[in-house]
C-alpha cells in the first residue's frame, strides 16, 4: 500500500477485491505476494481504525467543547 | 304535480332516504363545535365554521376511542371528525333526525398543523431539499459524531445504547437543547450549525421521544428543515416514534423510528461484525500468500525431483559400470600376470634346453683349455722347472738387484720350500 485509504470503506472495498481476485485463482505468484502484502497492509489501516473507535466512549458536550476551543485559540493560553 | 312519480308511504321513504345517505362517502370535517349535549349512549352537537353547520352525532363508544383529553368535545373546540351521513326516520312517537355521524373525532390544532405540514412539505420537495442531504456520503465508520437531544430523557440513552450494541466506543459530542416548545427549534437549529462547524464531527443525529405532532412541531420548523437540507454533514433523525413523520425526516440523510436506529443509522458499521470479518480477510490472505507459494513450493519440488530421479539412475549406472570396469580390470591384470608367468615358463624353459644341450659342451671344453692355458703360466710351474722366485721377507717380489740390495735379506723361494738369504753388495766378490 503505498497510500493511505481515503476511508476504511474503501480500505474494505479494496480489500474485497483483493480477496476475490485472490480467490479466482488467477493472479500468478508476483500479483499474488503483491495482493497479498497490499492486503496485509490494508488488515492493519481497517484494524487500526476499528481500534481507534473501540478504546472506550468519550462524552464531550458541545458547550464545554467550545469553550475549550475558545480558550485554546486565545494568544495567552498556551 | 300529478306528474310526479308517487305517491308514496312516507316511512318507506324515509327509510330509502336513511339508505341513500349512509350509501355517501365518507368524509372528515373540521369545524368548531357548538351546542354540545349528551344522551346515555351518543353526544350530540353541531360542527360549524363561518359558512355553515352540519348537525352532528358520535356514540359515546366511538368518543372514548377518540382519546380526546379531558373535555376536549366542548363548545368552541376545533375538532377533526370522520364518518358519513346519517337519517334516522324517527317512529310513531320518536321524532326524525338527520345528523353527520361521527365515528373518529381529533382536535383540529393537529389537524390544521398537518395541513401546514402537508403544504410545508410539498414546498421543500418541489424546492429538492428532500434530496440533498440524501446524496452526502456518510462514512461506515464515524470517530466523532454529534448528538442534539434533550438532556434528560430516553433518547439519549437509547442512543448510548444502539452504539454500544455496534461495539463502537468513539467520541460523542452533546449538544443539548430543548425539543418541545417555542424556544426549540431556533436552539436545535443553532446546535445543528455548531455541531457542523466542528471539523471531528462526521455524522450528526437530532433525536427526541414520541409524542403528539404538537409536541414534535419544532422539528417541522421550516427554518431548521432548511438550514438541515443545507448542511454538508449528514444529519440522521429519530424524532417520535413510527407513526409520526416530521419534516425534518423529509430533509434527513437518514430517517429513523427510534433513537436506537439512529445509532444505528450513524454508525452503519457494525464494529464487531467488522472486526471478525477482518480477522477472516487477513486468514484469507495468509492461505492466499501460504497457498502461492506453498503449491508453487510443490510443484517445484516435483519438478525438481524429476531430474534428481533422472541424476539417481544415472548415477546407480554409473556404479555399476565401475564396479563391472574393476571387475573386468581384477580378472584382466590376474590374467595378464597369468600370460606372463607363462611367457616366462617358456623362456626359461627354452633357456634351460638350450643350457642342456651342444653349445653347454662346448664352453666346457673352451674352459678347459683356457685352465690348462693358464697354469702353464703359473710360477709354481716355473719353480717346478729350477728356477728360485726372490722374496723380501713380507712375501713381495723382489724384482731387482737394486731392490735385493735395499731390503738387505731376502727370501728365496724354490719349488719345494723357501730359505733365507743375506744380500752381498759386492756380488762378484
Amino acid at each position: 500500500m503505498s497510500e493511505t485509504p481515503d476511508s476504511y470503506e474503501a480500505a474494505v472495498e479494496r480489500l474485497e477485491q483483493i480477496i476475490d481476485r485472490l480467490d479466482s485463482g488467477q493472479a500468478g505468484l508476483r500479483e499474488t505476494l503483491d495482493l497479498c502484502r497490499e492486503g496485509r497492509e490494508l488488515v492493519t489501516y481497517c484494524s487500526a481504525e476499528l481500534d481507534a473507535v473501540s478504546e472506550g466512549l468519550e462524552e464531550l458536550k458541545l458547550d464545554e467543547l467550545a469553550a475549550r476551543l475558545e480558550s485554546s485559540s486565545r494568544p495567552d493560553s498556551v | 304535480m300529478e306528474e310526479l312519480p308517487g305517491p308514496f308511504p312516507v316511512g318507506r321513504y324515509a327509510r330509502k332516504l336513511q339508505e341513500e345517505l349512509r350509501r355517501r362517502a365518507r368524509v372528515r370535517l373540521v369545524g368548531e363545535v357548538t351546542g354540545v349535549s349528551r344522551s346515555k349512549v351518543q353526544a350530540y352537537f353541531e360542527l360549524r365554521d363561518a359558512e355553515g353547520a352540519v348537525p352532528c352525532a358520535i356514540w359515546l363508544d366511538d368518543l372514548e376511542k377518540a382519546g380526546l383529553p379531558a373535555g376536549g368535545l366542548r363548545d368552541g373546540a376545533e375538532v377533526v371528525i370522520g364518518g358519513g351521513p346519517d337519517y334516522y326516520p324517527g317512529g310513531g312517537q320518536a321524532s326524525p333526525s338527520f345528523a353527520f355521524r361521527a365515528t373518529h373525532m381529533r382536535l383540529a390544532g393537529e389537524g390544521d398543523l398537518l395541513a401546514r405540514l402537508g403544504a410545508l412539505r410539498k414546498q421543500l420537495r418541489a424546492e429538492g431539499l428532500f434530496e440533498l442531504q440524501k446524496q452526502l456520503a456518510r462514512p461506515r465508520l464515524p470517530k466523532t459524531i454529534g448528538v442534539v437531544t434533550a438532556e434528560s430523557g430516553a433518547a439519549r440513552r437509547d442512543l448510548l445504547a444502539g452504539l454500544k450494541r455496534r461495539g463502537w466506543a468513539g467520541t460523542v459530542i452533546w449538544a443539548f437543547a430543548p425539543v418541545q416548545d417555542r424556544r426549540a427549534a431556533p436552539a436545535i437549529g443553532a446546535a445543528i450549525q455548531e455541531l457542523a462547524a466542528t471539523p471531528a464531527v462526521e455524522a450528526i443525529v437530532v433525536t427526541r421521544g414520541g409524542g403528539s405532532l404538537a409536541d414534535l412541531w419544532a422539528f417541522c420548523d421550516e427554518t431548521l428543515c432548511r438550514t438541515v437540507a443545507m448542511l454538508r454533514v449528514p444529519v440522521v433523525s429519530a424524532v417520535g416514534h413510527e407513526r409520526d413523520s416530521t419534516l425534518i425526516d423529509d430533509v434527513a440523510a437518514v430517517a429513523c423510528s427510534t433513537p436506537t436506529h439512529a445509532a444505528e443509522a450513524a454508525v452503519p458499521l457494525d464494529c464487531l461484525a467488522a472486526r471478525a470479518a477482518l480477522e477472516r480477510s487477513a486468514a484469507a490472505l495468509r492461505r492466499a500468500g501460504e497457498g502461492a507459494v506453498g503449491s508453487r513450493t510443490r510443484h517445484l519440488a516435483a519438478l525438481a525431483r524429476g531430474p534428481a530421479r533422472a541424476l539417481r539412475r544415472e548415477r546407480i549406472g554409473l556404479n555399476q559400470k565401475t564396479r563391472e570396469i574393476r571387475a573386468a580390470s581384477e580378472r584382466g591384470v590376474a590374467e595378464r600376470r597369468a600370460f606372463q608367468r607363462r611367457i616366462a615358463l617358456v623362456v626359461l624353459s627354452r633357456a634351460a634346453r638350450r643350457a642342456a644341450g651342444p653349445e653347454a659342451k662346448q664352453r666346457r671344453e673352451g674352459l678347459r683349455r683356457a685352465a690348462v692355458a693358464f697354469r702353464a703360466h703359473e710360477p709354481e710351474r716355473t719353480l717346478e722347472r729350477g728356477y728360485a722366485l726372490t722374496e723380501d721377507v713380507g712375501g713381495e717380489p723382489v724384482t731387482s738387484a737394486a731392490a735385493a740390495i735395499a731390503a738387505g735379506r731376502v727370501r728365496l723361494r724354490f719349488a719345494d720350500g723357501r730359505v733365507g738369504a743375506e744380500v752381498d753388495q759386492d756380488g762378484e766378490g
